[in-house]
């Protein structure tokens, strides 16, 4: 007990003290997960919307798919990217792997299935309150998605932020590909899981830490911007 | 040729049909409708409900697909029409989005349609005033009565210059004073801008203050039984509903509905 109040205060001066290494962690956690999640974003949500109101064969065995790849286990991914990656591999000739841009790469694919699901979840139920009310103001089906995305742009902000939420946590796809190196590849939960095996605690509590603050910080925000996206009724409320 | 600013034809159906096929049958929405809506006409439809009403108003606005017959919008087809903005059209639900306020439930439009931010403002206060909800833009639908929101709902369809203005049914929710004082404005508005308007409506004296022209209709299957053309005067103050004329139309109306009803049964 003495040892772990020792360690924890160990771990709080390092946080506020602001360590060059602690703090070298949590930058290149952010700019991971953020680029994942942007690049995801980017894609999620055309398709998302595309789902939504697009009517093409196929469509309803997309939507299980991409429904069925919001549960994706991050070591599957993580393993089919290092595949994809490594030196024999079909991309191996880009030599990314145990970088940075791979460990973005799995995130992406982690995701992109979670933001176009919600994007997809936002559009549709917009959609079916908006469909005739646009239509008799003259709008196409195409022309009414740009109305849908910006009346449910809380929404699918909600739907950034889940994915911000799962790209940051997650563990099993980034210690694959990015090889947990020294100074390059070393991310807040992997870095977690080897210091803690180390038994070097203060470095790994005091990331836990932060990292509970991010994800405290990210739930606050979701269920806020859920609130403010239907008053009173909730109906798109997907946190 | 000459232009009759006021007997250009609007909307021509002619032997429209519309048959719905469900899960128990075929069910004859519309059969063989024949009516002619001149420009600055307004139509009432009236009869009970399930007689069509709502499906015809849906076929001129190009939401519902006849499958006879024809029907012509401005010499153009329903949805020609549409894509050109022919239309305001007031659902029966008021359909006001709770994430919006009032205000930018009535701006929806007109954001679509590119008005500038300052005519957008000026327009949904013209608008606001027009149907007594002045100072009400910055609440939420939810804070509104049901009466109130189905004159936000009619505000919207107001805020932009659509030639057609469809309503379905939108003073049905709504207490007699409310509904004479609405009823009163729709006038003004509609001899001010000569709009052509189609009105769903139950109830007899409604139909008779505001049309031009009352369409009477039956259900099983949906069909116009009668067209009155009326012979009030555009001007109408609201005690004409005592004169002479105005009592017999009534009565033709009544007439119309009950002959509508023996074939039933
Ligand atoms: N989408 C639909 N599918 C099947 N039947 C419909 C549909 N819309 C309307 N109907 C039927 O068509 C008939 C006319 O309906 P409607 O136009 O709504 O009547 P009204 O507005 O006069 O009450 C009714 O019998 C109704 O049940
Ligand atoms: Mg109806």
């Amino acid at each position: 007990m003495q040892d772990f109040a020792q360690e924890f205060m160990t771990a709080l001066s390092l946080i506020l003290s602001g360590d060059s290494e602690l703090l070298n962690i949590v930058f290149l956690s952010l700019k991971v997960s953020l680029l994942a999640v942007f690049f995801g974003a980017l894609v999620g949500m055309p398709l998302g919307a595309a789902l939504a109101v697009g009517r093409f064969p196929g469509r309803r065995a997309l939507i299980v798919l991409v429904n069925a790849l919001m549960g994706l286990p991050p070591v599957v991914v993580g393993l089919c990217v290092y595949l994809m990656l490594s030196r024999s591999g079909p991309l191996g000739v880009l030599q990314l792997l145990y970088t940075p841009t791979a460990m973005i790469i799995a995130q992406f694919v982690l995701v992109t299935p979670i933001i176009a699901a919600l994007t997809r979840q936002t559009v549709e139920s917009l959609d079916a309150e908006y469909t005739e009310q646009l239509r008799s103001l003259g709008l196409s089906r195409l022309a009414s998605v740009p109305v849908l995305l910006w009346d449910g742009r809380i929404a699918l902000l909600t739907a950034f932020l889940a994915g911000f939420g799962r790209a940051i946590a997650e563990v099993g796809a980034v210690i694959i590909v990015g090889g947990n190196i020294n100074h390059v590849t070393r991310v807040m939960t992997t870095t977690i899981a080897l210091e803690t095996s180390k038994g070097n605690l203060s470095l790994a509590l005091a990331l836990g830490v932060i990292l509970i603050a991010i994800a405290i910080a990210v739930n606050a925000a979701v269920s806020l911007l859920a609130r403010g996206a239907a008053p009173q009724r909730g109906e798109l409320s997907h946190a | 040729m000459t232009t009759e600013h006021n007997t250009q034809p609007v909307i021509e159906a002619a032997n429209l049909d519309l048959t719905f096929q469900t899960n128990d049958g075929p069910v004859h929405a519309l059969k063989d409708v024949n009516l002619t809506i001149d420009k600055g006409d307004f139509v009432s439809f009236i009869g009970p409900s399930g007689c069509g009403k709502t499906t015809f108003l849906r076929c001129i606005a190009a939401l519902e697909t006849p499958t006879g017959g024809t029907l012509s919008v401005n010499g153009m087809t329903p949805d020609e029409a549409r894509r050109k903005r022919a239309y305001g059209y007031v659902f029966q639900a008021a359909g006001l989005y709770p994430w919006r306020t009032i205000a930018k439930n009535i701006k929806l439009p007109l954001e679509i349609m590119g008005y500038s931010k300052a005519e957008q403002d000026e327009r949904v206060s013209k608008v606001l005033e027009l149907v007594d909800l002045a100072g009400f833009g910055g609440k939420f639908p939810w804070q509104l009565s049901g009466g109130m929101q189905q004159r936000a709902s009619i505000a919207r369809a107001l805020a932009f210059d659509a030639d057609i203005l469809l309503m379905d049914e939108p003073f049905g929710a709504l207490d007699e004073i409310v509904r004479d004082h609405l009823n009163e404005q729709l006038l003004h508005l509609w001899d001010r801008t000569n709009k052509t308007i189609g009105f769903v409506t139950h109830s007899i004296p409604e139909a008779v203050y505001l049309s031009t022209k009352i369409v009477v209709m039956s259900p099983r299957p949906g069909r116009i039984t009668d067209v009155i053309e009326s012979p009030l005067p555009r001007e109408r103050p609201l005690d004409i509903r005592d004169s002479k004329e105005f009592i017999e139309i009534a009565h033709r109306v009544r007439d119309g509905l009950r002959a509508g009803h023996s074939y039933d049964d």
